[in-house]
């Protein structure tokens, strides 16, 4: 068998039925919270502003995960890959399931799978791994949302509690990733912390602090959901510039470089 | 806004009900993949290897599983989450449209404006990530091979998306809320001296941690 098996019609196919699965379901979900607005008396203004600042947010974040489909495309051919980071997969738990079982089998994801027993293997692998939440949601999802809205409605103290609590783990989040781009190595040495990552996170945030700004004082509130898309936008365009300005003794400066 | 009390439960009760179903359908769906390859290909892998594969990734991804259930799902909201834990990278995409979303509308997480709010961000998200996919995979695959080249103009563009991304959301955060945004950044660095290449979702765990425990200690102190 050619390596062609790995981008066949059926392979294609595959993909097809597996991503029209996930549009239908958003489609589904969008439809009924949106009908739900409605009902609610939510402006039809907001909820369209809703939607078109997340297809601006999502932008970026979709073409760095495209990517990784064509990072994995190397040695797992373009449609497995493309299946698995459109539905849970997500950039760095695909190439550790992968590399995990070609290392088993004596390969690696730096040279083309040519067996179709071992395609068939990795496509286990990313699957048994990445399907668990799928288990415990229908499980214990209504039952962590009950006792969190129950919690939070009890009185005016618990609800304050509640949105420091939830500020809090969103800060948490957020920090994680700041404090990565702060101090962080990678496993591959691509995207160490350092004068980039740290000049980046800054235009990131200063950028986003004047559109917010600029929007408070001039009422521009048609701007106000662009402002997020927009600062990483730029601060993803401080970094392509720097890099053909400065000499590389500083862009490839990190803090890691020296250790 | 008008008050949907009445309706309240029974919408919840909805979504869960749609959600398990869609959840349960995505399981089918997803596992019908690797079934569908051994069977039209005619290989079964041996059950071993598959074995010595998982156990290596099981643990780590398996619990990561159970702190992304219990941590996202308050925030999400009931159809935020299903969604999200379908159509995944949840931390790097999905969490931060749905908050980003809600901060934006002037919606609470907990709120039934916000299960709305935060369902259509991630929706519409979910849905511009398939088609960029998709159309990437089928229209552009020489021209974005060029865009992420490591030695590609737009390279650093992509290597430095994250920091990017959580500058951008985190900044509003971090002027409303400083006080507890200090210390789990601290926490965070503090870590990563230690342990530098430490996996993001154990990463988390501890930010989250020290954040929650650092706003709930300065709450009692009365600082917020």
């Amino acid at each position: 068998m050619n390596a062609d098996f790995k981008e066949s019609g059926f392979m294609y196919g595959l993909a097809i039925f597996v991503i029209g699965f996930v549009v239908l379901e958003s489609v589904f979900f969008i439809v009924k919270a949106w009908k739900r607005g409605k009902e609610l008396g939510i402006s039809k203004e907001t909820m369209k502003n809703t939607a078109f600042s997340s297809v601006m947010f999502t932008l970026a974040p979709a073409f760095s995960i495209l990517a990784t489909v064509f990072v994995l495309a190397g040695a797992l051919g373009i449609v497995l890959p493309w299946i698995r980071l459109s539905v849970i997969g997500n950039l760095s738990y695909e190439t550790v399931a992968s590399e995990t079982m070609l290392e088993v089998l004596g390969s690696s994801l730096r040279q083309p799978v040519t067996d179709p027993s071992q395609f068939g293997a990795v496509a286990w692998v990313m699957t048994v791994g990445a399907t668990f939440p799928l288990v415990l949601l229908p499980i214990f999802c209504k039952m962590i949302q009950k006792k969190v809205t129950g919690a939070v409605h009890k009185s005016k103290e618990s609800s304050h509690l509640a949105d420091v609590v939830s500020a809090a783990a969103f800060i948490g989040i957020i920090a994680a990733f700041i404090a990565r781009a702060i101090n962080g190595k990678t496993a591959d040495g691509v995207g160490d912390a350092g004068f980039m990552s740290i000049v980046t996170l800054v235009t990131a945030v200063v950028v986003s602090l004047l559109l917010e700004t600029l929007c408070e004082k001039k009422k521009l509130s048609k701007l106000q959901p662009f402002a997020m898309p927009l600062s990483m936008f730029a601060a993803m365009g401080m970094a392509v510039l720097l890099n053909q300005v400065l000499p590389e003794a500083v862009t490839a400066l990190t803090w890691w470089n020296h250790i | 806004m008008k008050n949907g009390k009445a309706n309240e439960r029974t919408y919840f009760d909805r979504v869960h009900t749609w959600g398990r179903l869609w959840t349960v359908g995505a399981l089918l769906t997803l596992f019908s993949v690797p079934i569908a390859i051994c069977l039209h290909y005619n290989v079964w892998p041996q059950a071993h290897d598959v074995f010595m594969a998982l156990i290596k990734v099981l643990p780590i991804y398996w619990g990561t599983a159970i702190v992304e259930v219990a941590t996202y799902t308050p925030m999400l909201g009931a159809g935020g989450t299903y969604l999200s834990f379908v159509t995944g990278n949840i931390t790097n995409l999905k969490l931060p449209c749905g908050l980003n979303a809600m901060e934006n509308a002037g919606v609470k997480s907990n709120s039934e404006e916000g299960e709305v709010i935060s369902t259509i961000a991630i929706g519409v998200s979910a849905i511009t990530t398939t088609v960029i996919i998709a159309a990437g995979v089928l229209l552009f695959a020489p021209f974005l091979g060029r865009l992420t080249d490591p030695d590609a103009v737009f390279a650093p563009a992509f290597t430095y998306v994250l920091p990017a991304l959580f500058g951008a959301l985190g900044a509003g955060y971090f002027k409303k809320h400083w006080k507890i945004s200090v210390f789990p950044i601290l926490v965070g660095v503090a870590v990563l001296l230690f342990a530098p290449t430490l996996p993001s979702g154990t990463l988390l765990f501890v930010t989250i941690v020290a954040s929650i425990g650092g706003a709930l200690a300065m709450l009692k102190l009365k600082w917020v």
